[in-house]
């Protein structure tokens, strides 16, 4: 769609103020009679703590306060409230390198510093554990007080893979195993609390969901829910990694109850790396069987993913995977068994894809390994399996819109597939994958709806109040774009307000790619009712009818039948409206998924994704013999996008997610010694560079969606969905190394290239 | 162990007194408030503290603030001119270069003192050049594009 504003290339409505360093995040935040707080964290990985002595550090002149399990409320808390495991300080043991022991608040962060380092703790070390499988044995230690490491597990069931198998004309099995990485966000987690006498507790913070987190620290300070309050600045960064409540926010909190002052926790870099939380590491036993004429069949998989020491968003990562397992494509027979194991190492989060792409790089793998079997084209296995519009796969989903074969057809073609594949020569060759991915977020909390409030001053500005979460991602910008577009503005003239969860309605959040499409639709809806109420006041102000009116360039435009054209600016109107018509002009609108009443995630689990999109990536890749260095040459990522509400921005969504695939896929990976993080720096952990980045070609198929804002779909983290599956398949053409295990580090390429 | 420091930030002269051990870094954002200049990791690994000292880009956490004694120093609040974005920021904003901005001003400064030494740098040496400068974003595409378009404006 080209309207006057939507999917134009317009520039984000933040990228002056961070053009010009004036648009503050928290990092930047400084509050009157501030102090600086500082975490004590466990130096071991698995340890009863024998006895902690804080006098040396109270003692310290400029300490203001010293806080351990003694100071605060030790309820158990968890995202889920049911596998609650983590209180906010350890008291009993710890269980990671980087757990809280204890906090201090000092007058500035040196003192801060030195202050900690006094702090006494005598620990009785225990055995540890940080693989997976190891933890699932039965004389493993047990990190919590449970019958096994096994946190939790899920089961998907449909038709009878086992039956299925046997009719298949070829069958493979695989293991695949994708690692821990960081999200790298270049604002560290950092938060300033302040609990004021009144009772009254703000948060500044750089939170993806302020609203739950609002409810994630009222939880575990128990404190009525009305006296915490989230305000957010702008975001260096959020990836999945900011959903979550940290522990330094109820620490902050209950520092700044102690001495009265606001109080500021600031990760270090190394902290970041250390206790920030990794995407979920997967291990997956996959298992695929399809017919001679290529199409599939029966597909299982046992998916061991890596909680770490406590729990986080592990079960909604094993769903979330579970659904896409189950509906890249129409296969028949399924069965998906996923669990999370504890390790004594960092937990887990959310990151970008939610548990897809891991799985989408094992699967997509294996249907490589099962073409070649086959005998087939892999662009032609994606093909033939691909879905089409309207379908109703078997395990329940309705795909109403489905452009996988345009993006087939344009990644393929843009790589120049037919002359690139199986071409066998300089160790070059071209990859393929294919991915589903919600373009709507989740509906897993039941609720997946939203408000905004929409006024009209008598200047002519339009403002709007909108929850949506803006983290780097581009939603305010495309909330203000919706209201330009429908109320006939400029950007200028729209303003966005956000960030304060005093001032929002209630919302989940941005993550699983919803920013656009909930909180677009509700924004929307919004400008729609505040459409109907302006034309109504010029109608009545230029003595016309509300059909004769148009809203253009800021003016409200009547042009009817023999009659002169009249016009009225925005302004003069609003300004109408408060002295003539008593009534100000201002308007809610909401938009609200509608949530079948029975649904049971159990059985309906497909039914949790309102939209998908689909997308396909193709790339090249050159292997060098001497080094093992993996270099891209190319990709092309054809990405539905429903309606691509602003080009310049989708394309930066995309762009970044590759890169980040291609980091996930290639070079980042933690480090671990005993379960400390030894490559706790940009140095030794490797993130991708302005030299590594390829030539990107995005191409966005605009395929429309029944629900989305002017047919959007959410493309926020596709991206990066298929990459590694795709440079995977394509380091395969090059060199006949078939990888089943990322990072593909360039030793792993060498070695592998010897063996050969 | 405090000693008087006399340095320049964006054309004006300050007389301060600060610790020995204290960076550049935690002058300009801790000391003078001058917080679009941001902290990214305090190593010299990202890039995001970039700014200008005599005349050369340095990554101001691994700057001592007394190294700087007697130096100019330019900041991202020093690039626009009565209130119009440089040349460098305009091109920034308008190829999408930006998205959360916790980059961006390392990545301006650092394309400031690119054009200056070469005002025709060809892409790979944009690349290798802008390589001290991290981005978890925008994956670099739109950054070199909006590189390009200043070099090739003439403008710097």
């Amino acid at each position: 769609m080209k309207g006057n504003i939507i999917g134009k290339r317009i520039p984000r409505i933040d990228s002056v103020p961070k053009a010009t360093g004036t648009a503050e995040y928290t990092v930047d935040l400084k509050l009157p009679g501030m102090i600086y707080g500082k975490i004590l964290r466990s130096p071991l990985p698995h340890a009863r703590i024998k006895s902690l002595d804080v006098s040396a550090a109270e003692a310290l002149p400029g300490v203001c306060a010293v806080i351990t399990a003694a100071d605060v409320p030790m309820g158990k808390f968890s995202f889920f409230q049911w596998l609650a495991d983590k209180t906010i300080f350890s008291s009993d043991k710890v269980r990671y390198v980087g757990d809280e022991v204890a906090a201090v608040a000092a007058i500035d962060a040196d003192t801060a510093e030195k202050a900690i380092e006094l702090i006494q703790v005598d620990y009785d070390p225990l055995p540890a554990v940080f693989e997976t499988e190891e933890a699932m044995t039965a004389d493993a230690p047990l990190i919590h007080d449970q019958e096994s490491n096994i946190g939790f597990k899920v089961e998907r069931h449909f038709g009878d893979p086992d039956n299925a198998f046997e009719s298949c004309d070829f069958v493979v099995e695989g293991c695949y195993k994708t690692d821990r990485v960081a999200h790298c966000c270049l604002e560290v987690s950092n938060c300033v609390a302040s609990w004021t006498p009144e009772g009254r507790l703000s948060i500044w913070t750089n939170a993806q969901a302020p609203h739950t987190q609002r409810q994630e620290v009222a939880r575990i300070l128990e404190i009525p829910l009305q006296d915490v309050r989230i305000i957010n600045s702008h975001m260096g960064g959020g990836f999945g990694s900011k959903l979550v409540m940290d522990m330094k926010l109820p620490i902050a909190a209950v520092l700044s109850k102690k001495t009265g002052r606001p109080v500021k926790i600031q990760n270090t870099r190394a902290e970041e790396f250390s206790t920030a939380k990794t995407r979920y590491g997967y291990t997956m036993y996959v298992k695929t069987g399809a017919k001679k004429d290529g199409t599939l069949q029966a597909r299982t998989v046992r998916v061991i993913a890596d909680n770490g020491a406590y729990h986080d968003k592990g079960p909604a990562t094993l769903n979330f995977s579970s659904m896409m397992f189950a509906t890249l494509y129409n296969i028949p027979n399924i069965h998906y068994e996923g669990m999370v194991v504890y390790t004594n190492k960092q937990m887990s989060t959310a990151f970008r894809g939610f548990g897809n792409p891991q799985l989408t790089f094992a699967c997509e793998v294996q249907l490589d390994e099962l073409a070649e079997k086959i005998g087939m084209d892999p662009v032609e296995i994606r093909r033939i399996n691909a879905n089409t519009p309207g379908q109703k796969l078997q395990c329940g989903a309705v795909v109403p819109t489905c452009g996988l074969r345009e993006c087939i057809e344009v990644a393929a073609q843009n790589i120049a597939w037919k002359e690139k594949y199986n071409r066998k020569d300089k160790l070059r060759g071209v990859g393929v994958a294919n991915m589903v991915h919600t373009a709507a977020g989740g509906r897993y909390y039941g609720y997946n709806a939203t408000d905004s409030f929409i006024k009209v001053a008598d200047d002519g500005t339009v403002s709007i109040v909108t929850p949506g979460l803006e983290m780097g991602q581009g939603v305010h910008t495309v909330v203000a774009m919706i209201v330009a577009e429908e109320l006939g503005l400029d950007m200028k003239s729209v303003k966005v307000l956000s960030n304060d969860t005093d001032l929002t309605p209630y919302d989940l959040g941005s993550w699983g790619s919803r920013a656009t499409f909930v909180v677009g639709n509700a924004a929307l809806a919004t400008a729609r009712e505040a459409r109907v109420v302006i034309i109504e006041t010029a109608a009545k102000m230029l003595d016309t009818k509300p059909e004769f009116i148009d809203l253009e360039n800021g003016m409200a435009v009547a042009r009817g039948p023999g009659m002169p054209e009249k016009s009225v600016s925005m302004g003069k109107l609003a300004a109408y409206a408060i002295n003539n018509m008593k009534a100000p002009i201002s308007v809610k609108g909401q938009w609200a998924d509608d949530i079948p009443e029975d649904w049971d995630i159990k059985t309906e689990f497909v039914k949790n994704v309102r939209s998908f999109a689909f997308a396909t990536q193709t790339c090249e890749v050159e292997i060098d013999k001497d080094t093992g260095e993996v270099k891209v040459l190319k990709f092309v990522a054809a990405h539905e996008t429903g309606t691509t509400m602003n080009e310049m921005l989708a394309e930066g969504q995309i762009e970044g997610a590759v890169m980040q695939g291609i980091g996930f896929t290639l070079m980042e990976s933690m480090t671990l010694d005993n379960g400390r993080v030894v490559n706790d720096g940009f140095l030794d952990y490797k993130l991708p560079t302005f030299g590594e980045q390829p030539e990107i070609d995005v191409q966005l198929i605009e395929t429309g969606d029944p629900h989305g804002p002017y047919g959007a779909k959410g493309i926020g983290e596709a991206g990066l969905v298929p990459t590694a599956a795709a440079l995977a398949n394509a380091i395969y053409n090059a060199s006949g190394i078939r990888v089943t295990e990322l990072p593909i580090t360039r030793e792993f390429m060498l070695n592998a290239l010897r063996e050969k | 162990m405090k000693r008087e420091l006399n340095i320049t930030i964006n054309g004006q002269p300050y007389n301060l007194f600060v610790s020995t051990h204290r960076t550049l870094l935690e002058v300009i954002r801790d000391d003078l408030d001058l917080t679009g200049t941001k902290v990214g990791c305090e190593m010299g690994e990202c890039g995001a503290c970039t700014v200008i000292m005599d005349g050369r880009t340095v990554n101001s956490c691994l700057v001592l603030a007394h190294e700087a004694e007697g130096c100019e120093v330019q900041t991202i609040e020093d690039l626009t001119e009565d209130g119009k974005l440089h040349p460098i920021q305009e091109s920034f904003v308008e190829h999408g270069a930006i998205q959360c901005g916790f980059c961006t001003s390392g990545m301006i400064m650092s394309t400031k003192g690119l054009l200056e030494k070469n005002p025709n740098p060809g892409e790979d040496e944009i690349r290798s050049e802008m390589r001290g400068n991290l981005c978890r974003c925008t994956g670099y595409v739109k950054i070199v594009e909006a590189i390009e378009a200043v070099r090739d404006g003439g403008d710097k």
